[in-house]
């Protein structure tokens, strides 16, 4: 009993904490139609700076649709609708150019997809040549050596940085999209399952790198498995058929899950 | 024999279809050497390093070079491949990525209904507008003023030319050059255009991207392009002019290969060596497709993609 009123004590430590910080993306009333299909349910959710932040939930309760929302990708579908706003760093990403939300919050895919046909270095290169953030050749060189030590491929690429891209494996061209992204020096970066199609040895590369990441910025990854949730996660949100189910610290909700369906879902018995 | 035996017993029912389909394309083949063997005896390989059109009921004096028609064979397809290529590319991605989605599937299919017409249709508009046109809007003006290039150099008297067999024939083969380049284009797997984007690539920059990954469709084609442009024989020869000629400058009347057997096939009988003329004329037809196709391989390779 007093050990309960104690965990409920810190739980609203947690949330308190969590609404006094930074807002890094933070969604009002979102409703997320695809065609005559409501997939996100009016979803209010307000994910911290500088952490990481999952979103679980079982396949099909919307979450990389979600996740698509905070960078404006859904747009390239047209049959997508979104309602309601996000919101970055306090700035409605609806009000502001699609390429510059782009920039500020980057993505990590599923599938590790480089562009095969190009080399390695023109992979790390091509969102800082799009969007003109380098002046010449040498600050290239420097940034694409930069990121690819923040994404610890380095090493593995040094010698064949003109190689093409599909040359390697697909747990480093996983961390070359990251690397790619990196390279942009966005606040925020989404990760949709970055490591479901992986072995082990290359999902826990994934995992200590988003570890390393989350010292400078934000990462928003989705993910199926309750147990990387644990594994990554500062905070985690359950969404469960469109509806966000629970949101709050990882231990809490690892530790005392508040809702039957959370603790359902935590414990293997649905999803 | 477990279940996978009769997949493997299935080869065995294909085989004859397959031996079908190859051994007529070996037995026609041969066909245009044996049919070919009279002529190279008569003048050798003469026959194709040479210019000329000697017709004679004395079989000694008769001569044939179709050196012209080659060249104007090559030269026109080279143009229509030239002009196919943005045309169809251009093409290609407007349907996927700009076209509203109404008006997607109507285009499609414009193109479609464009690459089974009977090439006399467009046999006839080339020779009624197009060449008219051409010669009014394009050759008149360049003559006039750049006729010392040599591309320019020749007078267009009747417009009937090399250009327009090349304009035409674009024409003809960019719903065939399109197709293919569309389909590769639309099943580029949705990932990449969802990096691309999520890179902060405008759609220009996307689109610039993205066609490059598809290098290999767009050479497969033109090659298609290039095939049917060497093939076409209706059409051309309403609009080349049928001349014995061989000339650098776009506006010189010609004459193709297939236009060439086509034209003199009627009276070819007459003479002794003229109908193995004609055999060794299309053989040369072979002999350009398989340069033609292993020149597409050797770049295929290029890019990784060989087979």
């Amino acid at each position: 009993m007093i050990l309960a009123e104690k965990d409920r004590k810190s739980e609203e430590d947690a949330l308190e904490k969590m609404a006094k910080m930074r807002h890094a993306i933070e969604t009002i009333d979102l409703n997320i139609y695809y065609g005559d299909h409501h997939v996100i349910k009016g979803v209010n959710l307000a994910i911290p700076e500088k952490v990481v932040f999952a979103i679980m939930g079982p396949s099909g309760c919307g979450k990389s649709t979600m996740l698509r929302a905070f960078n404006r990708l859904l747009e390239l579908n047209e049959s997508t609708r979104v309602e309601g706003d996000v919101k970055v760093f306090g700035k409605s990403i609806f009000k502001m150019n699609p390429i510059e939300v782009r920039r500020t919050v980057g993505m990590v895919f599923q599938h590790p997809n480089p562009f095969p046909h190009m080399s390695i270095y023109d992979n790390v290169a091509l969102g800082l040549k799009l969007n003109k953030l380098v002046k010449d050749r040498k600050e290239l060189d420097r940034i694409v050596e930069w990121a690819l030590r923040k994404a610890a491929l380095w090493e593995e690429v040094e010698n064949k940085l003109h190689k093409p891209a599909s040359a390697l494996s697909g747990g480093q061209q996983q961390r070359l999209c990251i690397a790619r992204v990196v390279a942009m020096k966005p606040k925020v970066i989404l990760m949709d399952e970055p490591t479901s199609n992986l072995d082990p040895i290359s999902t826990k590369k994934i995992e200590e790198l988003i570890y390393e990441l989350k010292k400078e910025l934000t990462v928003v990854i989705v993910t199926h498995s309750p147990a990387q949730a644990a594994r990554v996660s500062d905070y985690v949100a359950f969404l469960y058929l469109g509806k966000l189910v629970e949101v709050g610290s990882t231990v809490d909700m690892f530790e005392n899950p508040k809702e039957k369906l959370t603790e359902e879902y935590l414990t293997g018995r649905m999803g | 024999m477990g279940k996978d035996g009769y997949i493997d017993t299935f080869k065995y029912f294909l085989l004859p279809f397959c031996l079908f389909v190859f051994g007529l394309f070996a037995l026609m083949l041969a066909v245009y050497f044996s049919a070919s063997i009279p002529i190279f005896k008569h003048e050798g390989l003469k026959i194709y390093t040479t210019n000329a059109w000697i017709a004679s009921e004395n079989p000694n004096k008769e001569f044939y070079g179709v050196l012209a028609a080659i060249y104007g064979s090559v030269y026109t397809s080279v143009l229509a491949v030239l002009i196919a290529l943005p045309l169809s590319i251009s093409f290609a991605v407007f349907v996927i990525d700009y076209a509203p989605r109404r008006l997607k599937e109507p285009l499609i299919v414009a193109t479609d209904v464009m690459a089974g017409l009977p090439t006399i249709i467009y046999g006839i508009w080339g020779a009624f507008v197009l060449v008219p046109l051409l010669k009014k809007c394009v050759m008149d003006p360049l003559y006039a003023h750049f006729s010392f290039i040599p591309l320019f150099s020749f007078k267009p008297v009747t417009g009937y030319s090399y250009l327009s067999a090349g304009v035409l024939l674009g024409i003809m083969v960019t719903p065939f050059a399109s197709a293919i380049i569309r389909e590769a284009y639309r099943s580029l797997p949705f990932m990449y255009r969802e990096a691309i984007y999520s890179l902060g690539a405008t759609r220009y920059e996307a689109t610039k991207i993205l066609i490059k990954q598809i290098k290999p469709a767009i050479v497969a084609g033109l090659l298609l392009a290039f095939g049917r442009a060497i093939g076409e024989t209706v059409a051309v020869s309403l609009v080349i002019g049928n001349t014995f000629n061989i000339s650098p400058s776009l506006f010189a009347p010609g004459y193709t290969i297939s236009s060439l057997i086509a034209n003199q096939f009627g009276n070819a009988f007459i003479y002794k060596y003229m109908v193995s003329a004609l055999f060794a004329a299309g053989l040369s037809l072979f002999f350009i497709g398989l340069a033609v196709n292993i020149l597409g391989i050797l770049i295929l390779r290029r890019y990784g993609h060989g087979r």
